[in-house]
């Protein structure tokens, strides 16, 4: 394994180096655990490392609780997540998925943006932030901004929007409405650490006082090429009493989860037993 | 090459390394420190386990030149003249958790910073919590029990 590095300490450092690499092949590499991996299997010779684990930018950085919502970092770690109280106290779904990641060293490395960018269908946080119907802020090399839904910037099997002179600088959630949540990340695989899901349900729901469903959020992952947000599953949800919720209710909402999942057969589960854990997790949620 | 200068085990030096060149690789061949084991070299094992800013990390997975400016501790940063075992490997002693010992540096990096970060929150963790704080550690002798009876004695007294 031999590359070159260009290592980045600030924004402008960073921007500049992605501008001047747009006609050669380059990675940008923050935590690097899925990376080292990737390099070790291929030829690095022309290969160009783009070194943003030493940047100090906030912007970039930090876990920032604001008005609308929570903005985190792209080089927020699974630990910085995993320690942060208001994410475990507001969002469950995003504190379980970040501690249910691989194990304690990977954690401690492993970034927000990286998970994201890796676009695997089975990614723990991204799962739950498209739970979460979050948003991707990505800059350009030429000072350019915008903003994308995390569910619309993932596009297929390894894709996304993002465009060779584009990175992304951070993340936000919006705020609950609601103190009275139902929020979590089953994760199924054949052991509970260091383990890449077979199965993943992500699952944001809130209520109003009287446990009427206003708002809902549910992602499955490793059932399809992408991370689908379930829609006709969290419609279904909308306007329901929680307390109403009738078995067949649940079944009929874990059939609407059922119909985004296509998964396929592989070492580690067989189309078969994914459909059936999707299916019974669905149901389980609300038990 | 690109110029580094880092604290490892207390003494902060400078080195030259190429850009790709892995920790590991660093620690083990440049600075002849053969405490830190290569196991999987592809992160599940945790044997390769190393404290960088008081966080365990896998030295196989992380770049050499990003320790710039921190502060790196392996397996023969514990002990002293005075007290040649820290409290982890005492335990680990104490509690048989070592057979073959190949995994062993990895385990007590781990539980360290584990059991610092705990200490520092005033918090004892239940076993639940120790094993979890493991469970980045592969053992293919001791089946778990000892390690984890050492692991959760740390926090005695």
């Amino acid at each position: 394994m031999d590359f070159e590095v260009i290592n980045t300490t600030t924004s402008d450092e960073l921007l500049k180096a992605i501008a001047a690499n747009q006609n050669s092949n380059f990675r940008i590499g923050a935590g690097f655990t899925d990376l080292i991996n990737q390099l070790k299997k291929q030829n690095t010779e022309e290969l160009t490392i783009i070194n943003i684990a030493q940047l100090k930018d906030e912007a970039y950085t930090q876990i920032v609780e604001e008005a609308d919502g929570l903005r985190i970092g792209t080089l927020a770690t699974a630990s910085d997540i995993v320690d942060n109280n208001f994410i475990r106290e507001n969002y469950p779904v995003l504190h379980q998925a970040a501690s249910k990641l691989a194990c304690t060293q990977i954690r401690n490395v492993a970034t927000l943006g990286g998970n994201i960018c890796n676009v695997s269908p089975s990614g723990d946080m991204t799962a739950s932030l498209i739970a979460l119907k979050a948003t991707c802020h990505i800059v350009d090399c030429n000072g350019g901004e915008r903003a994308e839904l995390l569910s619309d910037f993932i596009i297929g099997l390894k894709k996304t929007t993002l465009k060779k002179n584009e990175i992304i600088k951070n993340i936000t959630i919006p705020m609950n409405d609601h103190h009275n949540i139902i929020s979590g990340y089953e994760k199924v695989g054949s052991r509970k650490s260091m383990e890449i899901a077979i199965v993943s349900l992500g699952y944001h729901i809130q209520m109003n006082n009287d446990g009427t469903i206003t708002d809902a959020g549910v992602s499955c992952g490793a059932v399809a090429p992408t991370i689908p947000f379930a829609t006709s599953a969290c419609d279904f949800l909308l306007g329901k009493d929680i307390q109403d919720l009738t078995e067949a209710d649940k079944e009929e909402f874990a059939n609407k989860v059922m119909e985004y999942a296509s998964p396929i057969s592989d070492v580690r589960a067989s189309e078969w037993y994914r459909k059936e854990v999707l299916f019974n997790l669905s149901q389980t949620i609300f038990s | 090459m690109m110029q580094i200068t880092f604290k490892i085990n207390g003494e902060s030096i400078t080195q030259e390394v190429k850009p790709a060149l892995l920790l590991i690789d660093l620690i083990r061949d440049h600075l002849k420190l053969k405490g830190t084991k290569p196991g999987c070299l592809e992160g599940e094992c945790g044997a390769c386990s190393v404290i960088v800013d008081g966080e365990a990390i896998n030295s196989c997975m992380y770049l050499a030149i990003n320790v710039n400016g921190k502060e790196v501790i392996t397996i023969e940063g514990l002990g002293d003249h005075e007290n040649p075992l820290d409290n982890v490997q005492e335990k680990m002693v104490e509690h048989g958790g070592v057979q073959c010992g190949f995994c062993t540096p990895g385990m007590v990096m781990t539980t360290k910073a584990y059991s610092d970060k705990c200490k520092k929150k005033g918090i004892t963790p239940t076993r639940e919590e120790v094993k979890k704080s493991l469970e980045g550690n592969l053992c293919r002798c001791t089946g778990y029990a000892k390690i984890i009876d050492a692991a959760e004695a740390v926090y005695e007294n």
